[in-house]
């Protein structure tokens, strides 16, 4: 299974537009996304169901798993925004929902 | 009823900084009792009503603009209006006014049209001003953010929060502060809770006391300045969803919200009906790299159920916020509860 929906090629638009990179996103044949710049290029797809992750994300030919789309998010801006440096934060520090 | 003119104190501080939280605090306290609260709040939605208790008859909101420019000929009608309220007991018999002002808010404006307006002259009096400096962010933001340089040197009274997170203030601080406004008392407040006796104790605001700068903001002219007392990049707006929100999309969607925006989000609050404790509603606060656990309300504030997350942001497009919620909600549709 490649396809990756439609509300996650709006968000890798989008994202281009917030990060104030240039590209452009495209649906391959199979459903799998890309993303076309000057210098790279990306593919996203979703991973087999026997893998441990959601998606995979190859960049220039080198593929790497992504767990959920803020993985995906943060690969794909590495690749694209030189000037992103990557900062790894987590939020969830207390339980999601109220202790009773 | 009394003709003693009725203190208007004023609550200012940048993005973030903790007003609402000290508010909150302080009109738990009795010798607030009889206050009535304005806040302004520089959004389409606002939420803060909805976060302090008071007493809905003295509490008046004004939304969709900032006091100091578009609504700013608002808050002596506002005032005014008040006023007839309490003449006509239609409302608590305060005998003390505050003014919680938006974080983006220049106040130089806003104090003076307290000293000068001539439809509440003699009826309100110009009180105390404080402002809230966060602790951690409150050296760039003083760096970075001309509004949050007046807002510190118009105060009577400086209040440092945030010092549970930031440790100790830097010296750092200290000197900004002191550089802005070396007459005023710096005070501390922990978690909003602070002496209330000792912040709105100063009396009435003598312009004379403070700064040269200070005197010249006051004594400017009252054109109107539109909206170019703001940064342009700066956009606030809101996300609303009547749908509940799982909790663990609500994570990686703050996740991402730091990760890529970090400093951008000068301000995000919000309410949230998390779809696994639908009754107790969560309330989430960010301001720049900082985002805090979420807190629990006990139940939530009004008939709307809706969750309102409120941005006030630069360069950060809602599209692509609203798209990210969109997709991560899509994401961990199948993630068991």
């Amino acid at each position: 299974m490649t396809e990756a929906g439609e509300h996650v090629r709006e968000l890798l638009v989008e994202s281009l537009v917030a990060w104030r990179v240039a590209g452009s996103v495209a649906r391959a044949a199979d459903g799998a996304l890309g993303i076309a710049d000057a210098r790279k290029v990306i593919r996203i797809e979703r991973a087999p169901p026997h893998l441990p992750f959601r998606w995979t994300v190859t960049v220039d030919g080198r593929k790497r798993g992504a767990i959920s789309l803020v993985a995906v998010l943060r690969q794909v801006r590495e690749a694209l925004d030189p000037r992103y440096a990557a900062k790894r934060v987590r939020i969830a520090v207390t339980p999601l929902v109220p202790s009773q | 009823m009394s003709m003693e003119a009725i203190p208007v104190s004023v609550l200012t501080g940048f993005l973030g900084s903790g007003k609402t939280t000290m508010l909150r605090h302080l009109l738990r306290q009795p010798e607030f009792s009889r206050t009535a609260v304005i806040i302004n709040e520089f959004g389409e939605v606002g939420l803060d009503h909805e976060l302090i208790e008071a007493s809905e008859d003295s509490f008046i909101e004004l939304q969709t603009g900032c006091l100091c420019c578009k609504i700013r000929s608002d808050l002596s009608q506002t005032l005014a209006d008040l006023l007839r309220r309490r003449d006509e007991g239609r409302c608590t018999l305060f005998d003390r006014i505050v003014i919680e002002t938006s974080g983006l808010a220049d106040p130089a404006p806003i104090l003076q049209t307290l000293m000068t307006d001539s439809t509440i002259a003699g009826r309100l009096v110009l009180g105390s001003v404080v402002t809230t400096v966060d602790a951690v962010n409150g050296v760039a933001t003083l760096v970075r953010e001309e509004i949050s340089q007046k807002q510190v040197a118009v105060a009577d009274r400086i209040v440092l929060t945030k010092l549970d997170l930031a440790g100790p203030a830097k010296p750092a601080l200290h000197a900004h502060l002191n550089a802005l406004n070396a007459g005023a008392p710096v005070l501390v407040a922990d978690h909003g809770r602070i002496d209330s006796g000792a912040v709105f104790d100063a009396g009435f605001y003598d312009p004379r006391t403070k700064s040269t700068n200070v005197r010249a903001w006051l004594s400017e002219g009252s054109h109107d300045h539109g909206n170019a007392r703001h940064d342009g990049d700066i956009k606030t707006y809101a996300i609303v969803r009547e749908e509940p929100i799982r909790a663990v999309a609500l994570t990686l969607f703050l996740e991402v919200l730091a990760e890529h925006c970090g400093g951008d989000i000068l301000r995000l609050k919000g309410i949230v009906n998390i779809a696994e404790s639908t009754d107790r509603p969560a309330v989430i606060h960010g301001v720049q790299h900082v985002f805090h656990p979420p807190a629990w309300l006990d139940r939530w504030p009004s008939d709307d159920r809706s969750s309102r997350i409120v941005f006030i942001a630069r360069r950060v497009p809602q599209r692509w916020v609203e798209a990210l919620l969109e997709a991560i909600g899509e994401e961990v549709a199948d993630v068991p509860t």
